[in-house]
């Protein structure tokens, strides 16, 4: 029972009006001497009994009206909910669907999944003994429930622990589960409890409702009783974050990185200087205001440069809303560490602007670039101890010997770069002996396409043909600065060995070639290093590449990819409910992956050796751990959300009817289908009454 | 109080009043004399019976029939009355003009002034508790002065003894006599009334003046009310409203019984309210009586 007007009860106090009086009210009597004094006695007498009774009436009748028109005005009502209602209905298998999916941890104060599971509990509560009953939680990995039973004890267990899950929920999917999973229940009545908040992404209304069969293939009718956890509330006001980029800003600075991220305020009303913030750590690193337009979204951008290279997590965050979930966004960027390299100057020339290493000298020492370079003539670079070094670059430099050749190729397998101009003192044949398999192919002859002296050498230059422009070392030249690389001139260039003449490793790969075919660029793998191999030369002497703007992005671009900067930096973007597969040898020493909470995260290895991790249950930070148990930074990726799930626009009630049919009962929304019976009329009927029958007894008396 | 004022005796002054039955009395007067022989006028015969006188036997009429016959005759004969007056306490209970005892007073010394005058003998019983005093009956005019100044003086105090003055009474009257008893009646033994009527197996002419309040008749009282009891310490406090309905039962048949149990005892029952006027009641009473006689 409740009331209209609450506060109206304190009036009920009056129902102790009759009794005060009673206790307190001591009148002085009016005295009389009275002759027929025996017959006032004697009447007393007599009608001591009947009096005491009519005043015990009385006093009740008074107390009642005194007590029912306060509490009439109060106006209680009767609540008989309609699943209680349909109690009478007959008994009916009961499969109980209780929403997990992430709208249902919106929160007012109270989240949607605590109200729904109330009102789960409530439907269980409501059932018969006799009626079979399961209980399906429809989020995350949801599965079929188990045949209905009678085990309300263990379900409402289930119900008590249940916890919403991050990822959305296929309702579809789960309805039409449940459903079958009433099938084999002999009771003729089949219902179906759904609770949920009926938003537009978790139940698809063009797909057709679930259908029950019977034995014998005829078509059962369900019972659909939809609980609202909304309580019927049009609308729940949410904004998220639906995409972050994560992308170097060379431009800004060397380990610059900008950070741009996409809010979509799926609220009818806009959203004024929502705060948002950007993370690094625990510490906030920019901070910005965003404007949302009334169901639109805003894309914003912070740039952070990091002072040293290494693996960092971070966060991108907005003003917490109702569901404070999806408003961050976490992120791993690897920065690259400074990069060593040794240059081997093979042609050097008095004449700066001869000298085979000056536009390389010149692009890797500018300003912003990553690179700390050791430039060596080639007979003491070779002295050098090449572990010192992350890269080697060996400039138009002679065939070393095969010692030293040798030992190139061990800093390649071992994890370094290995950079290889031509040029004049370069003889293809002598370094195809020497370096063998570390060339990503052996090399031919020199072409020449025409002599840089001649007028018409522009014309007859060769020029990039083919440009894989999806390759990392590619990736930066759009627009102007593509056609920057594009005008390139090459008046004399080595050819390469085709592909099907020398054994080619799988990971040796041509990323750009001339407008005759002949390679340009050709990468190869070499144990855990990488060798690049350019065709032409890094000064003018064949080419006028050095002297292009392209020339000094493509180098420090070939510096990082040969160190694997680039790799590393292709992020891992995984959602809620994948299984990712972790990249490179580490995964060979995974012994687990830690979430963002203590639950353990599932982890198995396939005959191919891949690790696969998931299905991830949460969003955030994962950080693989080693044999020792010790983080591996460099593995280290971020979970996010699936944006469609934070589209909270609520399916009204008559689309609901229009999927479910006519007969589906619908509580705890707006329309409340709750039987309400006014109490409050009856109470004044009864006190009206009351006021009657002592008006009467006061006349007769 | 002047009792007999000038209306209430203009009034009744042309009312004769003669006793219902035949009356033993040494004054001849407007009564007629129960002893038969003594008159010049012959009345009837009747069949002798053992206890009639022999002197009485009609010695002709045994002659002619071979039986004894008694001569009967009609002799006026004077009227002795003792006006009996209850001036318990309870008599002084008062709602209207005059308490129950200013009442009594008045028709009794009213009923004395009309004995008197017409040369019969009144005599007066004051019944106080267990106390009674009374006034010896006699005829002279002088004696009236007597009978009124007794009245005047009286003050209500005691309780309602209807024994007491049954028993004087049966002592004092020797001869055949109205007895006329003004009292509320208010005796709770339940046979004291029937010792009045005992007056009147004795050859006495006795009647009841029944004196009420008006307030005993209606009970006007609503509020929470402390009824104190005129003659004892008895005291109850009711709510008179509650229990009127009941009272009235109650004191009603109270009245219904009294007077079906004088109309028994052959005793002429007078009710009279405090509040109506004496006159009537005179008038009513002496009118019933003079045709009862005829």
């Amino acid at each position: 029972m409740t009331f209209v007007h609450p506060w109206l009860l304190l009036g009920a106090a009056a129902a102790l009006i009759p009794l005060l009086i009673h206790l307190f009210d001591r009148r002085r009597p009016r005295t009389v001497p009275f002759a027929a004094i025996a017959f006032v006695l004697r009447s007393q007498r007599r009608t001591a009994s009947r009096l005491k009774l009519r005043r015990l009436l009385l006093y009740a009748l008074r107390t009642l009206v005194l007590l029912a028109l306060p509490v009439a005005l109060a106006r209680p009502e009767l609540r008989e909910t309609a699943a209680r209602a349909q109690a009478g209905h007959g008994l009916a298998a009961t499969a109980i669907v209780l929403d997990a999916s992430l709208p249902m941890r919106f929160t007012d104060g109270t989240s949607l999944f605590e109200r729904g599971r109330a009102l789960a509990l409530d439907a269980l509560k409501d059932l018969a003994p006799e009626e079979p009953a399961n209980l399906t939680l429809c989020g995350l990995g949801a599965g079929p429930p188990a045949s209905p039973g009678f085990e309300r004890a263990r379900m409402h267990a289930a119900l008590e622990e249940a916890q919403p899950t991050y990822g959305g929920a296929d309702l579809n999917r789960c309805l039409e589960l449940a459903a079958k999973s009433l099938e084999d229940s002999p009771l003729p009545n089949k219902r179906v409890v759904v609770v949920s908040a009926f938003t537009a992404p978790s139940l698809r209304l063009d797909l057709p409702p679930p259908t029950l069969q019977g034995p014998k293939g005829e078509a059962l009718r369900v019972e659909w009783v939809l609980k609202d956890a909304a309580q019927g509330r049009a609308a729940l006001p949410n904004h998220a974050i639906v995409d972050l980029k994560v992308e170097a800003a060379p431009q800004v600075a060397p380990r610059a990185y900008q950070y741009t991220f996409t809010v979509r305020n799926y609220a009818a009303e806009p959203v004024k200087d929502l705060v948002a913030l950007l993370k690094v750590g625990d510490r906030t690193v920019a901070k910005g205001f965003l404007e949302l337009p009334a169901g639109g979204s805003v894309q914003k951008s912070f740039t952070h440069a990091f002072e040293t290279g290494g693996v960092f997590s971070g966060r991108v965050e907005l003003a917490a809303d109702g569901l404070a979930e999806d408003d961050a966004r976490a992120f791993v960027v690897q920065v690259p560490h400074d990069i060593r390299a040794l240059v081997v100057n093979g042609a050097p020339n008095n004449v700066r602007y001869r000298d085979e290493a000056f536009f390389v000298d010149a692009a890797l020492s500018a300003s912003n670039s990553p690179v700390h370079e050791t430039l060596r003539d080639a007979e003491s670079a070779f002295h050098e101890t090449f572990e010192a070094y992350d890269l080697i670059l060996l400039l138009n430099v002679r065939a070393p010997s095969p010692e030293v050749a040798a030992r190139l190729a061990e800093f390649v397998r071992k994890g370094g770069g290995l950079f290889i101009s031509v040029g004049d003192e370069v003889e293809p044949d002598a370094y195809n002996a020497r370096f063998g398999d570390l060339l990503p192919r052996a090399m031919r002859l020199p072409k020449t396409a025409a002599l840089a002296k001649d007028a018409d050498a522009d014309a007859k230059a060769a020029k990039f043909g083919q440009v894989d422009f999806g390759q990392a070392l590619f990736t930066i030249f759009s627009g102007k600065a593509q056609e920057g690389l594009m005008s390139a001139r090459f008046y004399r260039y080595i050819l390469l060995e085709s592909a099907d003449l020398k054994a080619e490793g799988e990971s040796a790969q041509v990323l750009a070639a001339f407008d005759d075919g002949a390679p340009a660029f050709a990468l190869a793998r070499r144990g855990r290093g990488r060798v690049l191999l350019y065709t032409s030369t890094v000064d003018r002497t064949w080419a006028d590449l050095a002297i292009r703007t392209a020339f000094l992005p493509l180098l420090q671009r070939a510096c990082a990819l040969l160190t694997g900067s680039l790799e590393e930096h292709e992020e891992l973007r995984a959602t809620v409910g994948d299984t990712v597969a972790l990249k490179g040898d580490a995964p060979h020493t995974l012994s687990a992956v830690k979430g963002p909470s203590p639950r353990t995260v599932p982890l198995r290895t396939e005959p191919n050796g891949q690790t696969l991790v998931g299905p991830l249950a949460e969003p955030g930070l994962y950080q693989p751990l080693d044999e020792k148990g010790g983080a591996m930074p460099a593995l280290g990726f971020a979970v996010r959300l699936d944006p469609a799930q934070s589209d909270l626009t609520r399916l009204k009630p008559e689309e609901l009817t229009a999927y479910f049919g006519e007969g589906a009962v619908k509580q705890g929304g707006a329309s409340e289908q709750e039987r309400r019976t006014p109490f409050w009329t009856w109470l004044l009927v009864v006190a009206a009454v009351a006021f009657f029958l002592e008006g009467l007894l006061l006349r007769r008396g | 109080m002047e009792l007999l004022d000038a209306h209430t005796l203009s009034r009744l002054a042309g009312v004769k009043l003669r006793s219902r039955a035949v009356m033993e009395g040494v004054l001849s007067g407007l009564h007629k004399s129960p002893h038969q022989g003594q008159s010049v006028e012959f009345a009837e015969h009747k069949e002798y019976a053992p206890g009639d006188e022999v002197r009485h036997i009609d010695w002709k009429a045994y002659g002619k029939l071979d039986k004894y016959y008694v001569k009967r005759f009609e002799h006026e004969t004077n009227l002795r009355a003792f006006l009996v007056v209850d001036s318990s306490a309870s008599m002084g209970f008062r709602t209207a003009a005059l308490s129950k005892l200013q009442v009594a007073s008045t028709l009794a010394g009213a009923l004395s002034y009309l004995l008197v005058r017409q040369q019969d003998a009144a005599g007066l019983a004051i019944v106080t508790g267990e106390r009674i005093s009374d006034v010896p009956a006699r005829s002279s005019p002088s004696h009236l002065a007597t009978l009124q100044e007794t009245l005047e003086a009286l003050e209500p105090r005691g309780t309602t003894d209807l024994f007491a003055a049954a028993d004087h009474l049966a002592e004092k009257v020797r001869r055949r006599s109205l007895i006329c008893v003004f009292s509320d009646l208010l005796d709770d033994r339940p046979d004291a009334l029937r010792r009045i009527f005992q007056l009147r197996a004795r050859k006495n002419d006795v009647a009841v003046f029944h004196l009420v309040d008006p307030a005993e008749l209606t009970f006007p009282f609503d509020d929470p009310t402390l009824f104190l009891s005129m003659e004892d310490d008895r005291r109850i406090e009711v709510n008179a409203r509650e229990i009127r309905e009941s009272y009235l039962e109650e004191f009603q048949g109270f009245l219904d019984t009294v007077r079906a149990d004088c109309a028994q005892a052959d005793v002429d029952y007078v009710r009279v309210r405090t509040d109506q006027p004496l006159d009537q009641v005179l008038l009513a009473f002496l009118a019933r009586r003079e045709g009862s006689r005829r």
